[in-house]
């Protein structure tokens, strides 16, 4: 019984792990430009295929640190070209432009490496369960995890301590001040939007380990990340982080005493938290609309 | 008799003391301007008598009622009604349907489905009667958005005047408005007054307006009351002359 | 927000009246002419049944400004309630379509409640994570709703009218007529409630929220009429659209359709009444078009979204109406 629980913990923050890399990157984006990016699944996807095209020339951990990078310059192309142009405008336009690419990356990707399943290898290292008794808690899970840890923990030093992280916090907060000292807001939101596109890529080539490739592999990522973001509260990065874990494990739990309703769990958990604390865990008051 | 009584209200945004302790009475049929440098935090007490948030501490009495802590949607039904230093309308709806909107609101239509034949009247009239007051008949049918500052202006405050308002709260009636149009604005606030006898508490930054229109003036500086009086008082005050007047350009 | 720029005369102008006439005029003889330039009368059907859907999502959209991105979920609730009622409960189409509208109305009237003090896109992210429940529902409730592969074993009956049956269970024609006629009380009654009072109160908070609170209209309690009744349109459109398959699928439930329906409304003109008709008739077209011509359909399908967005954002009637078509 014991075995199974950590099985399922570990499982659980496993799973919460991929819903905080999804979600941050949303909330980054939805925080200081207001849009919904529906094609953040998308990314996640790229970043995988990116990865896989490239392990055969630079090895797993070449793509580990490169694929991110590219889907990042990816989103910091799609956002210059496309999603700044309606900013301006109803914030309609913006969720209907990402709805369409969001259409449009998973078609490409079906189109470029088929709609089956592909297959991505880990170095040996990483395959190997840590011991007989915790079989299920293979290197590659703790690699994950720590991998998640890591990124996390660079997100949070990132907006904390450099200049453009700074600006990104300030932005969220009141753009238009941000604006009227000088600073590039435009350049400002792409960079944030990159910066997103990179914590899905990561997530991407991480899920391409785990359970393979796929054109829609982002898709299942999506909404629990939309609730986790609406769990922890908009405009708190720390809220959607603790709304992530929160969601994965409490889903995880749940699969212990019936499997079944370990997705609906997630949504229960969604609709108990707008009853009672419509702001969020950790959202502010003023946050709410 | 008090139409407008403000106990000591206090507004703290987080350390920041935007108003502090500023009290005020207004009488039945008053013209009451609210004048003070930027920053002095007449804005925020406007926001705390329409309701906008309420005050830290303090109290509000408006007609006998206490209304500290009353929403937006009670005091209006009391009879308040306010315009906003930015213009706030419908612009992509006609003149008469803006003026229309608040017709059917004050009338208490607003979740009708349907208008009975006497119900129509009664909206045309409304309407009729505050598209007259602001000199706007004849644009009924134009866009709001499409129409000059100084319209967009009058057709705000034909908008409040629909709701029959005993009190009627201006923010700077004539911000950004060139000199013609701050003519025809502060005639309206005139017959408002003089005519139809409207209880109207307005801040205000010209000083021609101000004087020309007021009864009494409430003079506001680092949120602190710093005098209150008619034109002439304040105009002969040296604690005025000195913090707000002399460095007036 | 207040004042806004003015925005140049469009060069051809359509009137109101006139568009409503051409609608009226092409609808009611579709039978005639639609075999004539290659189409059947099936596409039509869909055509109005997705057009009344965009037609009562807009309610919510165009009209009162708020943007939901769930509202297949009350299509598909209407699908099923309508499905559900003629394989459980009785093979009467009328019922099939009251319950469909009661089960999708009610879901939005709940929902709505939790909803109505968002804003933007808050709004419109947790609309969308309320129509995955549905969706997750309908998937996971297999042995009440077929699960994965939907609801089958039912069909629409008969309309029995006292004097005389039609048979809309075999007549295509006949069937889309009825379609026809419940679209044009529908229609009408959407119409009705924008030219009422209510109705402008929708408009002010569309245009100015601030303004319209302080005018005294309770925001927050219109925001959630007009999308209970959004809802429950749309649920009608869903009833509808399980009595023209004979079939009720969960995909009818998912946030690409709400997306779908979002589309359909902004490109055929969000602040024209029949805007979203017209948008449902050129999706509908171009998806069944592009569908029987390639296995990539879905890049076209993203391709209308984006080109809609960059370079058409006022829809096709938007652009025929100017502005203040209402």
């Amino acid at each position: 019984m014991l075995q199974l629980v950590l099985f399922n913990v570990t499982n659980g923050l496993i799973i919460g792990a991929f819903y905080v890399l999804m979600a941050l990157g949303l909330s980054l984006i939805l925080n200081l430009s207001n849009v919904i990016n529906f094609a953040h699944g998308n990314f996640l996807a790229l970043g995988g295929y990116i990865a896989f095209v490239l392990t055969p020339y630079i090895g797993f951990w070449g793509a580990l640190l490169v694929a991110p990078i590219l889907t990042a310059v990816l989103g910091f192309v799609v956002e210059r070209l496309m999603i700044r142009r309606v900013y301006s405008r109803d914030p309609v336009y913006s969720l209907l432009l990402t709805f369409g690419l969001a259409f449009i990356i998973q078609d490409v990707c079906r189109y470029i490496w088929g709609p089956n399943g592909l297959p991505m290898t880990v170095p040996d290292v990483l395959a190997q369960p840590l011991s007989q008794n915790l079989f299920f808690i293979t290197g590659y899970r703790v690699f994950m995890v720590a991998v998640v840890i890591i990124a996390v923990a660079g997100l949070f030093a990132f907006l904390r301590f450099t200049r453009v992280g700074i600006r990104i916090r300030a932005g969220t907060l009141d753009l238009d001040t941000v604006a009227a000292l000088g600073v590039n807001v435009g350049l400002l939101r792409s960079l944030n939007f990159a910066v997103g596109c990179l914590l899905a890529g990561l997530a991407g080539v991480l899920a391409a380990g785990q359970i393979g490739l796929n054109p829609n592999m982002g898709d299942d990522v999506l909404m629990p990340s939309f609730i986790a973001i609406i769990v922890g509260g908009v405009g708190s990065l720390t809220g959607t982080l603790l709304g992530g874990l929160l969601i994965g494990v409490a889903g995880a739990l749940t699969t212990i005493v019936w499997p079944a309703a370990s997705e609906a769990v997630i949504y229960v958990i969604m609709l108990v938290v707008l009853v009672v604390r419509p702001r969020g865990l950790m959202g502010e008051e003023g946050m709410l609309t | 008799m008090t139409m407008l009584d403000v106990r000591g209200v206090t507004k703290q945004f987080g350390s920041l003391v935007a108003v502090s302790e500023v009290s005020m009475l207004v009488a039945p049929g008053e013209l009451r301007a609210i004048i003070g440098p930027n920053g002095a935090g007449k804005t925020t007490f406007f926001n705390m008598i329409s309701g906008f948030f309420p005050p830290t501490r303090g109290e509000i009495v408006f007609d006998g009622t206490t209304i500290t802590r009353m929403p937006v949607a009670a005091r209006v039904a009391m009879g308040m009604a306010r315009t906003f230093q930015i213009t706030e309308i419908f612009p992509e709806l006609t003149v008469g349907q803006n003026v229309r909107i608040g017709v059917e609101s004050a009338l208490g239509l607003r979740q009708r489905v349907w208008l009975g034949g006497r119900d129509a009247a009664a909206v045309r009239q409304g309407i009729e009667e505050a598209l007259v007051m602001t000199g706007l008949a004849s644009k009924a049918g134009r866009l709001v958005g499409e129409l000059s500052h100084g319209d967009q202006r009058a057709a705000e405050i034909a908008t409040a005047l629909t709701l029959k308002p005993r009190l009627l709260l201006l923010d700077e009636p004539t911000a950004g408005m060139g000199e013609h149009e701050t003519y025809a604005v502060a005639n309206l606030i005139r017959r408002l007054h003089r005519n139809s006898s409207y209880t109207i508490v307005l801040i205000e930054h010209d000083m021609r307006v101000v004087f020309n229109l007021a009864d009494k003036i409430t003079v506001l500086t680092e949120g602190k009351l710093l005098a209150e009086g008619t034109p002439a008082e304040i105009a002969d005050n040296p604690a005025v002359q000195e913090a707000y007047l002399g460095k007036a350009e | 927000m207040s004042a806004t720029t003015a925005v140049p005369a469009p060069a051809l102008s359509l009137r109101p009246w006139l568009t409503a006439a051409i609608v009226w005029g092409l609808l009611l003889t579709v039978p005639f002419w639609l075999p004539l330039v290659g189409g059947y009368t099936a596409l039509a059907a869909r055509v109005l049944v997705m057009g009344l859907a965009a037609m009562s999502f807009n309610l919510l959209l165009g009209f009162t400004g708020q943007m939901s991105f769930g509202h297949a979920a009350y299509f598909g609730l209407g699908a099923y309630g309508a499905g559900l009622s003629l394989k459980y409960l009785a093979a009467s189409t009328p019922l099939a379509m009251l319950m469909g509208v009661l089960l999708g109305g009610l879901a939005g009237t709940l929902f709505g409640l939790l909803i109505v003090r968002r804003r933007g896109v808050y709004f419109a992210m947790v609309t969308v994570a309320f129509g995955q429940i549905a969706f997750y529902i309908a998937y996971s409730w297999n042995s009440l709703t077929g699960g994965y592969d939907g609801l089958r074993g039912f069909v629409r009956a008969p309309i029995n009218l006292g004097f005389t049956t039609v048979d809309i269970a075999n007549n295509d024609i006949a069937f889309y007529y009825f379609l026809l006629v419940v679209f044009g009380i529908a229609v009408g009654l959407l119409g009705l409630l924008l030219a009422s009072p209510f109705g402008r109160t929708l408009l002010a908070i569309r245009e100015n929220e601030r303004r319209a609170r302080f005018l005294g209209i309770p925001i927050e309690r219109h925001i959630w009429l007009s999308f209970s009744i959004s809802c429950a349109f749309t649920a009608l459109a869903g009833s509808l659209y399980a009595l023209l398959n004979n079939f009720a699928d969960p995909m009818g439930l998912h946030y690409s359709l709400s997306g779908e329906i979002v589309i359909m409304a902004v490109m055929g003109g969000m602040r024209a009444f029949w805007g979203p008709l017209v948008g449902a008739a050129l999706f509908v077209v171009v998806q069944d078009y592009i569908s029987s011509m390639t296995v990539n359909w879905m890049s076209f399908v993203g391709l209308i979204f984006v080109l809609v967005v960059l370079f058409f954002p006022r829809g096709l009637l938007g652009m025929l109406q100017g502005r203040g078509s209402q």
